[in-house]
């Protein structure tokens, strides 16, 4: 099992804060304390959903704000039709992963920019779509009839982001694992072994677009009103990606990293440039294509595991990764 | 026992007749050296028996199954290994990644497995390099390596296209005496422009020109044959 190989201490370490963030109600953390928290085990959650399809396999979406949209009207409006709240949760992850597979049915074949032109079209012709429905409430947008304590989407969100962190580390460690990055190193090399790539792309982006979808639902419950103009904006398909590519792209701690800085840049920006945050982030990301390619926790580890400077070794990155 | 057998294979790119009807037959135990200048037709002959393209005309066996339509991955599961002309490992995964890559079992087996993969590489002089990214290997490594990461898939037939290409003479003569191990269990296509070397490990030898066979047979006879002396020397020369 991919699961007893997995490093007994990061496992240990993902666990613990993800249980103390969860306690932090329970310790009167002020309500903006947990409102960060909540939003980096947002961000969090979203570039793990990311990370285990695009950073695994090369193929960059930039449909997981859509999944993710489409997860959080699916769960609002099944809670406003009255049913359950975990019955709700799992429509939204349902309508998520079903829209990966029609995605996935059409445009996984596309490679490179191809694919990511696809997903980038979806998101729009989701947009497009939620806009103009009556039943998603339009333009207007879709308040979620009964409004739940703030704590019960935080601790889900929380309970999420730790998740699929595991998930990550546990995929990482797996040989599956190995022939998703295989696909992303060498998709034609990895057919001539008998890799199914068509397969294995489908399954992973499904799986993907359900952690997006679920971290929507639990966003849609958070937030308790949905519009689609910001539902489906790109911001959430921009910070899909930018938390694992700043952090750590195909690791298990990079996201972590990505999203704590994603949080930090943020708080700190409304304060001393307010509406500058796409610029600055923007410019964290080119930052770290040009200097730290392989993200942020992989080259500092190398970096203080080397005790020299610049680019840490790959087979450093690499076992850090796991 | 007959591994591969190919009947009047035929494949043609508009007017460009690159295969016309070549007709081979290699068995376990048995390699068989696959030689001719440039645009010869060996890269697409390969290509077909391997399944990244389908033949205009003819068939392809493998164990006496027709696998002539046959997509390329259902090969690769019934034992068609191949390496690449240009290498083409993946430079992220480490060495030992890269030979585990394509065993088709679950992890449950693993211990199993990597010891298999680290006794392939100990063979080929890579064993110590295992934790390495597949970046950090040289050329004749890399070479070795693609060797192993087919071999880890048990293959019954083994296509190795240029693999001595880039090599120096010591190190196309390791990988090639490494080859020559290979053949108890597999039967071997080789194609190499390094005729000198190959052609003497060779049980037998086929030579293209122009998308045709002009000779088949033990290779001092192909060597001899006024057809390949004048494909590879020109009509002086023959």
């Amino acid at each position: 099992m991919a699961v007893a190989r997995l490093n007994s201490y990061a496992l240990a370490a993902t666990i613990i804060v993800g249980a103390l963030a969860a306690a932090l109600p329970l310790i009167g953390a002020s309500r903006y304390q947990l409102v960060l928290v909540y939003y980096f085990a947002y961000y969090l959650a979203l570039g793990q959903a990311w990370n285990l399809m695009s950073g695994m396999t090369g193929y960059v979406s930039f449909a997981h704000g859509a999944l993710a949209g489409i997860g959080a009207y699916a769960t609002v409006m099944a809670m406003n039709a009255g049913l359950p709240l975990w019955l709700s949760i799992v429509i939204g992850a349902a309508a998520a992963g079903l829209s990966s597979l029609v995605i996935g049915a059409t445009s996984l074949r596309l490679r490179g920019i191809a694919f990511t032109f696809a997903t980038l079209f979806f998101q729009a012709l989701t947009l497009l779509i939620v806009r103009k429905l009556p039943e998603t409430g339009g333009a207007a947008g879709l308040p979620l009839q009964e409004i739940l304590p703030i704590w019960l989407p935080q601790l889900f969100m929380i309970v999420l982001a730790a998740l699929s962190t595991i998930l990550m580390m546990a995929v990482r460690a797996s040989r599956t694992g190995t022939r998703l990055l295989a696909i992303k190193g060498d998709e034609a090399a990895a057919l001539s072994l008998g890799i199914a790539s068509a397969r294995l792309k489908l399954l992973f982006f499904c799986i993907s677009a359900v952690l997006a979808g679920l971290a929507g639902a639990f966003h849609g419950l958070f937030t308790a009103s949905l519009y689609p103009d910001v539902v489906f904006s790109f911001d959430t398909s921009i910070t899909a990606l930018a938390v694992p590519l700043i952090g750590g792209v195909a690791t298990a701690f990079g996201p972590a990293a990505g999203a704590l800085l994603f949080v930090g840049v943020g708080e700190l920006l409304q304060i001393i440039a307010p509406g500058l945050h796409h610029v600055v982030i923007g410019a964290l990301l080119v930052a770290v294509v040009l200097f730290m390619p392989s993200g942020l926790v992989p080259s500092t580890v190398g970096r203080l595991r080397d005790g020299r400077k610049g680019e840490r070794s790959p087979a450093a990155s690499r076992e850090f990764a796991r | 026992m007959t591994a591969l057998r190919t009947e009047g294979l035929q494949k043609s790119f508009g007017g460009l007749r690159a295969v016309q009807g070549v007709d081979l037959t290699v068995e376990t135990g048995q390699l068989l050296g696959l030689f001719g200048p440039n645009g010869a037709g060996k890269t697409t002959l390969f290509n077909l028996i391997a399944g990244e393209m389908r033949p205009d005309r003819g068939g392809i066996f493998l164990d006496g199954e027709d696998i002539t339509r046959l997509p390329g991955w259902r090969r690769v599961r019934l034992g068609i290994g191949r390496t690449f002309q240009v290498t083409r490992p993946f430079r992220d995964l480490t060495v030992m990644e890269n030979v585990l890559a394509g065993v088709p079992r679950s992890d449950a087996t693993r211990p199993h497995d990597e010891a298999s993969a680290y006794s392939l590489l100990e063979r080929v002089g890579l064993a110590e390099r295992a934790g390495d990214p597949a970046s950090q290997l040289t050329l004749g490594m890399l070479k070795r390596l693609e060797v192993v990461r087919v071999l880890a898939i048990e293959p019954k037939l083994l296509l190795l296209d240029e693999p001595l290409a880039g090599l120096s003479v010591r190190e196309s003569a390791e990988l090639l005496e490494f080859v020559v191990t290979l053949k108890a269990a597999t039967a071997i296509i080789i194609v190499d422009h390094n005729v000198r070397q190959c052609l003497p490990v060779c049980d037998t030898a086929m030579v293209m020109d122009g998308g045709e066979v002009i000779a088949h047979g033990l290779p001092e006879e192909v060597r001899t044959n006024p057809r390949v002396v004048r494909a590879y020397l020109g009509e002086e020369a023959a």
